[in-house]
């Protein structure tokens, strides 16, 4: 299995599934930018938001995507990044209303953590409930395998 | 003194004539070159594709000559990485071979410019591969990278697919996991014909398959007799 690694991030991917490693470019001379990485079972459009816009009308009900977004160091330390290490996702944490853009019959799921140093989310969009254990087990071999550089 | 000055001149005159006979013998070898090249000034002469040492045709005639299918993992062009799932998928891909230095490889960047525009079928997916940007010119790639094409700079993958020089065309199914026909071609239109003679191999070979189980469900097996009767006596019979 080869591994996609840049920017401080390496993972493994499974059989069928892509992925991008990215830092969006700088527009401005104060502005900031962190790492961007999108997994998925399907083929992944060019043109995609940082959180799916382009991507999740394209899911079928199998499918799912995977965002791992990178926040600044002003985050470090809050409470909403106070857990620690890459977290796992569990059936219960998905729900139609964690959906950073509904669509029907999809499910999301947010998760916010801390790995060596740096503040992520993971957001996560299932593309049905009947295949949603199926999605889980499959997204949780993901990210046992990511690793988070300092 | 008047015959020294004629025996410069005829000097002179020499190195003229063997300076001028050179040049024409070099434009004369990069007219044939770039005519090899499918770049040549002759509008009538035949277009047809590059021959390379490999074979020009997508169709699948040879399917054990084919490098084993991979996925394609390499940089993007945005300081980015990239990993392209090949194997393991629902759809097929077609990969596109270029760099952005080929003269052949423009008209291919053009023409992918315009997604919709190349009439592939639904269940192909277009894939850039140019090799790592060391080995290619990063501005050159970000002016010529179609937007709705994923392009991959991927040195790795060149040797996985044993791409002989750009452009190469590579197709792979990605449910079997295996190339299912690769080649070149000087046109998009070339690229385009193949790609619909290898589905017709495909479909034809589904025909066979379907036709030798119908057979086999009725009792006749390979070297039947009934399989070798001509037509007047497939005639003779339903006259009788």
């Amino acid at each position: 299995m080869t591994k996609l690694a840049a920017h401080g991030l390496a993972v493994a991917l499974p059989a069928g599934w892509e992925g991008r490693i990215q830092k969006r470019a700088v527009t401005g001379t104060t502005e900031q930018t962190h790492s961007v990485v999108h997994l998925a079972n399907f083929p992944l459009p060019e043109q995609r938001d940082d959180f799916g816009g382009g991507v999740t009308p394209l899911m079928r009900s199998p499918d799912v995507f995977v965002v791992l977004f990178e926040y600044g160091p002003d985050s470090l330390g809050t409470p909403l990044f106070a857990a620690q290490g890459v977290p796992l996702v569990r059936p219960d944490m998905f729900g139609s209303k964690r959906l950073q853009r509904p669509l029907p019959g999809q499910l999301g799921c947010q998760q916010f953590f801390t790995a060596n140093g740096r503040a992520f989310c993971l957001y996560v969009v299932a593309g049905s409930r009947a295949y949603l254990p199926r999605i889980v087990t499959g997204v949780n071999a993901v990210l046992a395998d990511l690793d988070v550089g300092p | 003194m008047t015959t020294a000055i004629l025996v410069v001149e005829s000097v002179v005159l020499v190195l003229l004539t063997l300076l001028v006979a050179g040049l024409l013998r070099s434009h004369a070898e990069i007219l044939r070159r770039l005519h090899a090249l499918g770049a040549g000034l002759d509008p009538d002469a035949d277009s047809t594709p590059i021959s390379l040492n490999r074979s020009v045709d997508l169709r699948a005639s040879d399917p054990d000559s084919f490098a084993a299918a991979v996925d394609v993992v390499g940089a993007g062009l945005r300081d980015d990485a990239v990993h392209v799932s090949i194997v393991g998928t629902r759809h097929r891909t077609l990969l596109a071979f270029l760099s952005s230095g080929c003269l052949t490889c423009q008209g291919f960047w053009d023409a992918f410019a315009d997604a919709p525009g190349l009439d592939l079928p639904d269940d192909i997916r277009l894939v850039v591969v140019t090799k790592n940007g060391d080995e290619e010119s990063m501005s050159a790639l970000r002016g010529l990278a179609p937007s709705g094409v994923p392009v991959v700079m991927s040195s790795a993958a060149w040797t996985d697919y044993r791409v002989p020089g750009s452009p190469y065309f590579v197709l792979i199914d990605g449910s079997e996991g295996r190339v299912r026909g690769e080649g070149t071609g000087a046109h998009w239109d070339q690229v385009k014909n193949l790609l619909r003679q290898a589905a017709d191999d495909a479909t034809d070979d589904t025909r066979e398959v379907r036709i030798d189980r119908e057979l086999l469900a009725h009792g006749i097996e390979p070297g039947d007799p009934s399989l070798y009767r001509t037509a007047e006596q497939i005639s003779g019979q339903s006259r009788a």
